[in-house]
This record gives C-alpha cells, sequence and structure tokens, in this order.
C-alpha cells in the first residue's frame, strides 16, 4: 500500500514537469510567433544629383524582423551586396574612404514602432506609424525617426519607410560630395515584406 | 648681326638650361597623394598606379594599354640628346618639341587624376594642395623648350607644340573617364563563372573558414547548384531564392527581374542551378545565423 502511495508521489512530481516543459514550449512558442523575420526585405540608396545619375543602388537581400509585441523593427543590410549599375560606381561605395564594407559589412537599424497600440496586426488595413531608432553606418549609431507604413493584408504584413540620411553624421565626406556628384543627404527607402 | 648672334647665344644657353631643368624634374616628385610623394617617372616605372591603388585610388582601367606608358622614358632621354645636341651646336627640333609636348601632356595626366583622387576618393584636399615646386618647374621647363627650340623662328609650329600635348591628353583622358562612368555590368548570364560548386559544400567552407572563402569569392560569378528551400516572389516582379544547409546557414539569390517568367515559378524542392556575383557572408544577429549573399543573380539551369 504504502509502495502505491509512493509510485502515485513520483507519478504526479513527472507530471508536474510535463506540464511545466510543456508550458515553457507553448509560452517560448507564442513569443517566436509574434517575431516575424524575413531576408529578402529590400533597401534602397539614392544619392544621385543633377550632376551625376550613377550613386544609386538596391539590396534586395537584407534581413529585417518584427516583433508584434513589442513593436521592435531591426534591419541588417550587407553593403557589398548593394548593386549598382556601374562598376566604379560600386567600388568607390565599398572602398575604404566611403563605406569601407570590408571594415563595417553592414548597415543596421534597430528601432520601435512608436504608437504600437494603433497597429492591430490580425486585422486588415494600412497604418501609418512613426517609428524612431538608432541607424548604424560605417560603426557610427545615430538617432532616426521616420514614418513608415504597415499593412496587414490575410495574415502577411508589408512595412515601407523612406527617409534621408546626412552622410556626414557617418563620418562620410570628400570631394564627391563637395563637388554635388553625390547627394550630401541620400535617400533610402526599406520594404519589407513579412 | 652682332644682337642677332647675342640672341642665338642666350636662347641656346635658355634652351640648355631648360632641357637640363625637363631631365632633372622628371626625377622629382610632382604630387604629393596623402602625403605619398609620386613622381614624374612615376608613370614609366609603374609606381603611378601602384601608389594610387595603395591609398584605395584606382588602379590602370586599361590595362592592356600599360605597356605604352614607357614611351614616357622618351622624355628625359630627349631631353638629354637635345642638351647633347647644343653641346655640339646642333639644331634640337624635333626633340625638344616632342620631349616638351610629352611633358605638357603628362603634366595634364597628374594634375586631372589628382582632381579625381580628390573628388572622386576623397583622397587629399583638392588638386591645387597635391601639386609640388617640381611640376611647376618641369611646366615652365616644357614650355621654355618648345619656345626656345631653334632653327624654328615661326610661332605658329610652337604655339601648336604647346597646345598639342595637353589637349590631346585633356581629351583622352575625359574619353577614358567617360567610357569608365558609361559602363555596366555585363550580364551575368553572358559571363563564365569562376566557380561552380554545390550549395552544401560551399556553406560548409565559409562555416569552416570564413576570412578564406570571403577572400576567394567575394565579387567573383559562382554557378551553385542544390536544392531551393525557398522562393519568394517579390512585389516588384523579381524573385529571391534561398538553398540552406542543415547548419542554419544559407546562401540568398536576388534573381533579375528580367528573368521573372523563367524564375517565378521555380518552387521548394527544386533542384536548381544559379548563377550570380557572390557578395560573401554575414552573419546576423537577427537570425543567428549566416547569410552568403548573391547579387545580380540569374537562372543557370532549371
Amino acid at each position: 500500500m504504502a509502495d502505491d502511495k509512493q509510485v502515485l508521489i513520483i507519478k504526479n512530481k513527472q507530471m508536474k514537469k510535463t506540464i511545466l516543459f510543456l508550458s515553457l514550449i507553448a509560452i517560448a512558442g507564442g513569443a517566436m510567433a509574434q517575431k516575424v523575420t524575413t531576408t529578402s526585405a529590400v533597401v534602397n540608396f539614392d544619392a544621385t544629383t543633377p550632376k551625376d545619375a550613377l550613386p544609386k543602388a538596391e539590396n534586395k537581400t537584407v534581413i529585417a524582423s518584427l516583433d508584434k509585441t513589442t513593436g521592435t523593427i531591426m534591419f541588417e543590410a550587407a553593403v557589398n551586396n548593394f548593386a549598382f549599375s556601374n562598376p566604379k560606381i560600386q567600388e568607390h561605395f565599398n572602398g575604404e574612404k566611403w563605406l569601407h564594407s570590408t571594415e563595417f559589412p553592414k548597415f543596421t537599424f534597430t528601432g520601435k514602432i512608436v504608437k504600437l497600440s494603433e497597429v492591430k496586426f490580425n486585422k486588415n488595413g494600412s497604418y501609418t506609424v512613426d517609428v524612431s531608432g538608432n541607424l548604424t553606418v560605417k560603426g557610427l549609431s545615430k538617432p532616426v525617426s521616420t514614418s513608415a507604413t504597415i499593412v496587414v493584408k490575410d495574415g502577411a504584413i508589408t512595412t515601407s519607410s523612406a527617409f534621408s540620411i546626412v552622410l556626414a553624421d557617418y563620418g562620410i565626406t570628400g570631394g564627391a560630395i563637395d563637388g554635388g556628384k553625390v547627394a550630401p543627404e541620400p535617400k533610402i527607402t526599406v520594404l519589407a515584406s513579412f | 648681326m652682332e644682337n642677332t648672334t647675342n640672341r642665338t647665344g642666350i636662347t641656346q644657353w635658355l634652351h640648355l638650361v631648360f632641357g637640363a631643368g625637363l631631365l632633372l624634374s622628371f626625377f622629382l616628385p610632382w604630387v604629393s597623394w596623402d602625403g605619398m610623394l609620386v613622381k614624374g617617372s612615376a608613370i614609366a616605372t609603374g609606381d603611378f598606379f601602384r601608389t594610387s591603388v595603395a591609398l584605395s585610388g584606382p588602379d590602370n582601367p586599361f590595362p592592356a594599354l600599360g605597356f605604352s606608358f614607357y614611351l614616357f622614358w622618351l622624355i628625359p632621354i630627349l631631353a638629354a640628346l637635345t642638351v647633347i645636341f647644343i653641346l655640339l651646336k646642333k639644331k634640337v627640333v624635333p626633340f625638344s618639341f616632342i620631349a616638351g609636348a610629352m611633358s605638357l601632356a603628362l603634366i595634364t595626366v597628374y594634375f586631372l587624376f589628382s582632381n579625381t583622387l580628390a573628388v572622386d576618393f576623397s583622397i587629399g584636399k583638392n588638386v591645387w594642395s597635391m601639386l609640388k615646386p617640381s611640376v611647376y618647374i618641369h611646366a615652365f621647363c616644357a614650355a621654355g623648350l618648345i619656345t626656345t627650340a631653334f632653327p624654328e623662328k615661326n610661332w605658329l609650329p610652337k604655339l601648336i607644340w604647346l597646345l598639342t600635348g595637353p589637349v590631346l591628353a585633356y581629351g583622352g583622358y575625359k574619353m577614358g573617364e567617360k567610357y569608365i562612368m558609361g559602363e555596366r555590368f555585363d550580364d551575368t548570364v553572358n559571363i563564365k563563372a569562376d566557380y561552380t560548386v554545390n550549395s552544401v559544400d560551399l556553406i560548409r567552407e565559409f562555416a569552416a573558414n570564413d576570412t578564406a572563402a570571403n577572400k576567394k569569392y567575394r565579387e567573383k560569378i559562382l554557378a551553385v547548384t542544390g536544392t531551393v528551400s525557398q522562393a519568394e516572389i517579390k512585389a516588384d516582379s523579381t524573385v529571391n531564392i534561398k538553398l540552406i544547409d542543415t547548419t542554419r546557414h544559407f546562401l540568398n539569390f536576388s534573381l533579375d527581374k528580367k528573368d521573372f517568367l523563367k524564375t517565378k515559378s521555380i518552387k521548394a524542392g527544386d533542384n536548381i542551378s544559379l548563377k550570380g556575383v557572390c557578395s560573401g557572408s554575414d552573419y546576423s544577429m537577427i537570425l543567428d545565423s549566416t547569410s552568403i549573399n548573391f547579387k545580380r543573380a540569374t537562372l543557370n539551369k532549371k
């Protein structure tokens, strides 16, 4: 009789452990489901000027994430994967005096949707939100605030945003900017579908 | 009569000085790029582009024509011949004209190239701050050598020789610049792959030593065969293809828009061969994995 009781206690303990383990998995899984990622976000870089239409590039393999619970948005764009039409301009872009891609291989952005409560990720709609965070270029992080559009359609989320950066803020200066061949404040556009 | 003889004598002496000045100043520093001195002779020795590359500036854009730079050895050779001919009381035309015109052409090239370094490569503040006194001396001697050349007394041919070098050099440089800026990347489909690899082997090669793999593959054309793990049609009618192995590292190809009709039907599980320019690997903190990205990619074989 005493043995049966002991077996029952052990079984109860094992069951509690199993329930706790399964609960943890469910919680973790739920949290994971709130964070969506993509490896095919697109970032456009446009530093064209009336004098020069060449400094313009696109990167279509940008990694991005959106946490629907916290509103955290992150982007990682490999500098070397920006495709220019002209080989020389691409070489300049990656060169030591410009983005120095061998030393600083990517641009990163980490920010948050300012009023997350206004976005209903479980309901179709288009939402214009403010996003603020830090953009890191060439190893220097600077705050960036911009508006973004979030479109929710049948569970799919598309985010887009356009903003300008001041190259000098990231230590990028030189004759090409002074001479009007590269825009001092290039336009960056970001598009990510999750 | 005596005045004419005196004038001829002075002209010959001046010519001698200009010839010697041209010869010596050819071997002196003409410009300073970020503190690195570049002599006039550097174009003929090959140091000109070596210095530029060392400063992350451009290399010779037309390496096939590199041999032509040896022609600039004619400057000191002809300058020396001019000096010898004066001492032997022989006529110096056309050697003086050629040496002077080539020198002025070379100075024009140094000026334009230094300006390119300053404007396009942010090397140095501006072209004027790069010029050293020797280049002014060389220009003065070159102009002097042409204007005092004898027995030519007519000013028109001298003026033509004065302008020929700089005009030809300026025209040639600008044409070269226009050609380079008008260049476009060739269509990847028409370029032979530098390497043909299997996706899993490639990922493992990067995982084993990414520094060596990046050095080997970056900016090279790779033909990669593998199984598609994800195909994504984007809003701009382009397709992204992922090839993945079990290590969670993956290859990420952005395919050209013009291939859309051929690539839109690609789906997960397809065995394909893709060709693209490898941009190297990049560790993602978001995914805690490494992506090996490809740009200007195209479908090699489905």
